[in-house]
């Protein structure tokens, strides 16, 4: 299977990092706090920036050379083991090996992540190493950055299920380090337990997923041997329907869908850069990427029904978007709607690939690559955005921070401690005074809504489309289709309702008033992710709603022949009901849920402060539909529902619950019965013997005589029962 | 004696170095004729790797015996330094055995076929020999104990009493490898038994509070459970078929029969031929239960694991690297070794025994961690847990299975020295146990703070470290044979990451910027590891990513001794 | 030459004799001496069941079993030295440390 080319090399793109895991961390150890670690090395990030631009550099490399086709390398046997067949007697060696696979999938996630994990490191060397609460322990989160981009560019690139699952863990781990960078702030060691317990719920399902399909694979987790048609002919569909229902609740964890979503809004306990890491470039797409790499086992013509699991993953996804949403509607953290606004857009990619794998099983194969198009391109779209997003809200927190300290080092001196830099109570009006990170999110924040011709409308017309597509064939598709289209218009007001808080209106507080954009590396990928979302159209052309091109029938077309075609194909649909739906979605997300959102938070800026044009735009729009609107939402904010989403829906506190009263009550409780019964049985052993030898010492006088005589008739004894026995 | 004690110190301790280079010179010079066996080789077993370090341990405290306190203090530093020199000595044979530096060694052995063996008679009329041999089984857990060894020396070098304590270390790792190197039941008794009492002075001498308890316990227990298991191997070797003695050399003139355990496996596998039964279904079962029971304390498998945690508790860091890193797995060995390979029907009777057993000290084990405050009683039953692992390889009755429980014999060998050093070094540095009884360590002492997550992120099976393939590999033969019951260990992991991350939250984590030290430390400032301890981490921590990465080091010796034991025990010939 | 009955009577007589006296008396030494007779009684019942059946075995026995006692001897009076040196005393009633 090995073959030439940049692809002999691919290895490095997860080796590099990994193996600048423990330089950064060892050098860090010895220089940390010197004048080169701090200025020349900037604490390592420069180290980690050097090594995520070579991995950047080689999966582009990689991935010009694999654009078209597939590839693989294997790299070395990793073990061996053994098998007996205890009716035959044959022994069969099964090789655990490690290798690189490159397809379309694997392309369009590599580069995802190395991009944007080059670009957060990018601006983690602007946020992390200007807080002084970062000093002296900077090397700590490079080290950790690099190896879990190590996780997930391995991941992609691993060959096998197996290998898969090893990143997959390794980023599990990371993700703990990092969501516990802060570990003296007891809720941030809380929030790392959490996210690493709950995922590791998911792991244990995931493993018990890979065992069976190992089992049904005899002995053979790579997807070369995996996805062999005959192979997958060859088992039995409602074993295999089960293995990948075991898998998938591994992704459920992983990326945060109901029920193992609580660990997501606590992560927000790390520090900025790793919240647009872990929810944007890579973990929560390890879940998604997981669920992609079923697609070939649904779309194996022979292989029986495996609908029922497409449905299910499309109704989880289905009520994720809808509920977080919710809840997302009364955040006022800023990086908790955004993590809600993950939790849903995740959710909704869930529901595209659930349609997407629906269409392969039930034979609609090119309906099905469409779809599952839609769905990766939408992982695209929201990866780019939200990265964007979470770094443009670092860079309000950060900025806020930095306010907060001029303004209680200048002002009557009380030092306010309580201040929330996150929350957007605090905040308002910064359009102007941050022109690129209201910019940026102006773009994020439309592209994840949805609004006509930027970045996610695309993908998530395509899923919603699809969705209703399937759901007019399998009445129980109906379900999630309704709730991605409710869902759409959630978004449309919670993203809004976020910008519209933070940028527009008149400052809420003292500290908003004095805040500048000023530190430098940040706003860097900040415009460059800006680009990515505008252009999505671009990566459209280049097939990305059909981005799986060895499941593609081969037309190609040209470029603008591409968008063209994707244009007609969206906005001129010849299908009625298609063409209604695609207005209906349009109504709902770019045009009711923002102007709920303007009637409510809009306002215009400070006099005299004035936004760039582009952005200046909104602000002008909202006042103007808040004037005209006198809409009054006091009614349902002290409803017994926003009560509830205030406390998220009581997931968490029943979570906690469990795990306090049943897990750890049931496990003091065995500590006691091991203590009590089984320890006691051999005391009670212990002591009675003890006791009886008490007794039967007695018969020992200590006299020397008697022991003699003890002899004396022992030896008689003996000899008697000789003589008897003779 | 009374010329000795007048010469000053100084020309103690030369005459302290001349012995041992006399010891070492004389055993160089005798090396060709008492180290070599009938067939003219080179005897790498005996002398080099059992007899040296035993003979080396007892002169050194021998010595040191003699002194004052105040002079066994000044002794203390040239005897651990010569400990420690006299322990890499085994650790470079058997580094060097591996990698066939001394002689080339053939380690694709075919069942009951030994490398490196070597046999004198030693009682004749009963048919006892000097029997040693290695093969995929033993040489690993050999490598392991002459490995743990110097890093248990290194990783307690500040230990009191240093005159005594490492020489008890080297003393207990000679008679640990003899475990693994006899091929004679006889020798593999004494052996066997020869464990104990390092192990009882060490936990009797320098352990905790509640030292005498937990050292009786411990031996008590574990002996008592011997005898059980020594009334099996007697009975077995009056019931073995009688052989002439005039043809075999190695069986007793009196007896006929033999305590060699190459003797009596080729007997059991020739009365087990095709439908055949060795010593009967009936005998068989009683032989199984009486060894197995031995074994199974000595694993320790839930309900037989109390005295566990007591000795670990109480046991000084060295002790219970050792302890938890090879004597352990002392158990598992003698399952491999005997009952299992002689009693294969007695096994397919009690096979889903063996599984419950290993299910519920799994399991158990998991739950209990989660109940402790203590932090090496939490450890301490970790590893009650993970052997539980093991028997569930065992129980699978697949190469794959016994594969996995061989390499999670050696991984945890490695881990578990790791998690009871941080414990240790945690007793050492803050003078608790407690959980929960600090916050904010990585504040105090970040080195400490980063080997305790490393440790135990490797014990809850974090991949490419080396717990986590053997897990991997019982999961996957246990599904094929128990189905759905892989909830109940899948629930055991998702315990063991919950007590693991737990223990760090309340130990590491939280404390505020200022931290919360131990009311134990008295407001002093905790110092961080100290540089041998420092070394000693590294050390282990770097095998445990070594054989996670590459596990094929290991597995590959492991899957070619469980393939051969499966054709030679389980196939019956070819059927 | 004298018939191997009487000898065996004579060792009976010897070996009863100090059999008795180890159980009676107080004294470390003389109990240690009646242990002597009874070896010694053993070794004329080996004499003459040598003489008996003409097998030099009992011999062989015999000078083994002097050997031994001579050891023995030496041993129990060492230990009688050293307890001398704790107890100051050799009366047996008065050593019962093993009780408790």
């Amino acid at each position: 299977m090995s073959e030439t080319g940049i692809i002999t090399y691919a290895v490095l793109i997860p080796l590099l990092p990994m193996l600048a895991f423990p330089v950064i961390l060892f050098l860090g150890g010895i220089f940390n706090g010197t004048p080169g670690w701090v200025k020349k090395a900037r604490e390592g990030g420069l180290i980690a920036l050097t090594v995520m631009g070579a991995s950047l550099a080689l999966s582009i490399m990689l991935i010009l050379e694999h654009l078209h086709h597939t590839g693989a390398s294997d790299i070395f046997t990793w073990f061996e083991s053994s098998w007996w067949n205890s009716s035959t007697g044959d022994i069969r060696t099964d090789v655990f090996g490690v290798g690189i696979h490159v397809d379309h999938l694997t392309v369009m996630l590599l580069f995802v992540a190395a991009f944007l994990c080059f670009l957060i490191n990018v601006f983690s060397i602007g946020y992390m190493n200007t807080d002084p609460i970062n000093d002296n322990r900077n090397h700590r989160f490079y080290a950790e950055f690099v190896l879990f981009c190590s996780g997930m560019l391995g991941m992609v690139l691993a060959d096998s299920f197996l290998w898969l699952f090893i990143f997959w863990e390794i980023m599990g781990l990371c993700s703990y380090l990092l969501i516990g960078f802060y570990y003296e702030r007891p809720s941030a060691a809380y929030a790392a337990k959490k996210a690493f317990l709950t995922t590791k719920v998911g792991d244990v399902f995931l493993v018990i997923g890979l065992v069976m399909l190992w089992n049904l694979f005899d002995g053979h987790l790579d997807y070369a041997y995996v996805f062999n048609s005959a192979n997958i002919a060859a088992v039995d569909p409602g074993s295999l329907q089960l293995a990948l229902g075991m898998m998938f609740i591994g992704a459920v964890g992983k990326s945060a869908q109901f029920p193992l979503h609580v660990w997501l809004p606590d992560a927000m306990e790390g520090p900025t850069p790793v919240s647009a890491l872990i929810h944007a470039a890579t973990m929560v797409n390890a879940g998604l990427y997981l669920v992609a790499r079923m697609f070939p086992f649904f779309a194996e013509a022979d292989v029986g029904s495996l609908s029922t699991l497409a449905i299910i993953i499309a109704c989880i996804g289905g009520v994720t978007a809808v509920m977080a949403a919710l809840i997302a509607f009364v955040q006022v953290d800023i990086k908790k709607v955004l993590a809600y606004s993950t939790m849903s857009q995740l959710a909704y990619i869930f529901t595209g690939l659930g349609a997407a794998l629906w269409l392969a099983n039930n034979g609609y194969s090119e309906a099905a690559v469409l779809a599952m198009g839609a769905a990766l391109f939408h992982l695209f779209n929201h990866a780019m955005a939200k990265g964007m997003l979470f770094m443009a809200s670092g860079s309000v927190i950060h900025e806020m921070h930095h306010a907060h300290h001029e303004v209680a080092h200048h002002g009557d001196g009380h030092d306010d401690d309580d201040f929330d830099a996150q929350s957007m109570e605090n905040m308002g009006g910064l359009a102007s005074k941050m022109p690129i990170a209201s910019t940026a999110m102006l773009v994020g924040s439309m592209s994840i809504i949805g609004i006509p011709f930027i970045g996610g409308f695309w993908s998530k017309e395509g899923i919603i489309a699809n969705t209703w597509t399937v759901a007019m064939e399998e009445p129980i598709f109906i379900l999630p289709a309704l709730l991605v289209l409710g869902g759409a218009g959630m978004t449309g007001f919670y993203m809004s309702r976020m910008w519209f808080m933070t940028f527009a209106g008149k400052p809420k507080s003292e500290v908003a008033a004095h805040v500048h954009e000023q530190t430098p590396w940040i706003p860097i990928p900040l415009v460059v992710l800006t680009f990515m979302s505008l252009s999505a159209i671009i990566f459209a052309g280049m097939h990305s709603t059909s981005w799986l091109g060895d499941y593609d029938h081969g037309h190609f077309m040209g470029f603008f022949e591409y968008i063209g075609e994707e244009l007609h194909h969206v906005f001129l649909n010849e299908n009625p009901f298609l063409l209604m739906l695609t207005y209906v979605a349009i109504g709902l997300s770019a045009i009711l849920g923002p102007s709920f959102a303007m009637a409510l938070y809009g306002g215009r800026l400070d006099d005299g402060e004035k936004a760039k044009p582009w952005v200046q735009w909104a602000i002008d729009l909202s006042s103007k539909v808040r004037r005209n609107s006198h809409f009054d939402n006091s009614a349902w904010a002290n409803s017994g529902l926003a009560n509830s989403l205030h406390q998220r829906l009581h997931f968490d506190a029943v979570y906690d619950a469990a795990m306090l009263k049943l897990v750890a009550g049931f496990a003091n409780i065995t500590a006691m019965i091991d203590r009590v019964v089984i320890d006691g049985t051999i005391k009670l052993i212990e002591s009675t013997s003890q006791a009886a030898s008490q007794k039967v010492r007695l018969i020992t006088t200590g006299s020397a005589r008697d022991y003699i005589m003890m002899v004396a008739l022992g030896t008689l004894g003996i000899a008697l029962l000789l003589w008897g026995v003779a | 004696m009374s010329a000795n004690s007048t010469l000053d110190i100084k020309n103690k301790e030369f005459i302290l170095v001349g012995l041992l280079l006399v010891t070492v010179a004389g055993l160089a010079a005798f090396f060709p004729s008492l180290g070599s066996n009938a067939q003219g080789e080179v005897d790498w077993i005996s002398l080099p790797l059992v007899g040296f370090p035993i003979v080396v341990s007892g002169i050194l405290m021998a010595f040191a015996s003699q002194e004052s306190r105040a002079r066994k203090e000044i002794l203390a530093g040239p005897i651990r330094l010569a400990t420690l020199c006299f322990s890499l000595i085994p650790l470079a044979i058997s580094t060097a055995l591996f990698f066939d530096w001394l002689i080339a060694v053939d380690w694709a052995l075919g069942y009951n076929e030994y490398a490196l063996e070597s046999r004198y008679h030693w009682m004749e009329s009963i048919g006892v020999s000097w029997h040693v041999g290695m093969d995929g089984l033993s040489f690993p857990m050999v490598w392991l104990t002459t490995f743990l060894v110097p890093v248990t020396i290194i990783m307690t070098w500040e230990e009191k009493n240093g005159a005594v304590y490492h020489p008890l270390l080297l003393m207990m790792g000679g008679a640990l490898i003899g475990v693994f190197v006899s091929l004679d039941l006889f020798m593999f008794y004494i052996f066997w038994e020869l464990t104990l009492i390092p192990m009882f002075f060490l936990i009797l001498s320098w352990g905790g509070k509640d030292r005498r308890y937990a050292s009786q316990k411990f031996f008590i227990y574990t002996f008592a459970s011997s005898v059980i298991m020594l009334l099996g191997l007697i009975t077995l070797y009056f019931l073995q078929p009688a052989q002439d003695a005039s043809t075999n050399p190695w069986v007793g003139d009196l007896t006929g029969r033999s305590f060699d355990i190459v003797t009596i496996l080729d007997q059991a596998n020739h009365g087990n031929l095709g439908d055949g039964i060795f010593l009967g279904m009936g005998m068989q079962k009683v032989l199984f239960v009486l060894l197995m029971i031995g074994f199974l304390v000595k694993l320790p498998a839930v309900p037989f694991h109390t005295w566990l945690p007591d000795a670990h508790v109480q046991a000084p860091t060295g002790g219970s690297m050792l302890l938890a890193g090879v004597m352990l797995k002392m158990g598992a060995y003698g399952m491999f070794r005997l009952p299992l390979a002689l009693f294969p029907d007695a096994l397919m009777h009690y096979q889903h025994c063996i599984m419950a057993i290993g299910l519920i000290s799994l399991v158990w084990g998991a739950f209990v961690c989660l109940g402790q405050t203590n932090l090496k009683k939490m450890v301490a039953y970790s590893s009650v847990s993970h052997m539980g692992v093991i028997l569930l390889g065992i129980a699978s009755m697949q190469p794959i299975g016994y594969a996995a429980a061989l390499f999670m014999m050696f991984a945890h060998g490695i881990i578990s020295p790791m998690l009871f050093a941080v414990c240790g070094a945690f007793k050492h540095h803050y003078h608790s146990m407690e959980i929960g009884a600090m916050r904010g360590m990585a504040k105090f002492s970040p080195f400490l703070a980063v080997y305790m997550m490393f440790a135990w992120m490797a014990s809850l099976g974090l991949p490419l470290l080396a717990g986590f393939v053997a897990e991997l590999m019982v999961l996957l033969a246990y599904w094929a044979i128990y189905g759905w019951w892989i909830l109940l260990p899948g629930l055991a992991l998702a315990i063991t990451a919950t007590y693991y991350l737990w223990s760090m939250q309340r130990t590491i984590f939280e404390g505020g910027d200022e931290g919360q030290p131990p009311a134990t430390l008295l407001g002093e400032n905790p110092p961080d590891l100290t540089l041998p301890e420092n070394i000693g981490m590294i050390i282990l921590a770097f095998f445990t990513v070594l054989f996670g990465v590459f596990p094929f080091i290991a597995l590959g010796m492991m899957d070619d001794w469980t393939v051969a034991f499966f054709e030679g025990v389980f196939n019956r010939g070819g059927i | 030459m004298i018939d191997p009955a009487w000898v065996s009577g004579l060792s009976a007589i010897l070996f009863i004799l100090g059999l008795w006296g180890a159980f009676s008396r107080k004294n470390a030494i003389v109990v240690l001496m009646c242990i002597e007779l009874m070896l010694n009684a053993v070794n004329l019942q080996f004499v003459a069941a040598a003489s008996h059946w003409g097998d030099v075995t009992g011999w062989v026995y015999t000078i083994f079993a002097i050997a031994i006692a001579a050891g023995e001897v030496a041993i129990g009076l060492a230990i009688f030295l050293s307890m001398y040196g704790q107890h100051e005393t050799i009366s047996l009633d008065e050593v019962d440390l093993l009780k408790h």
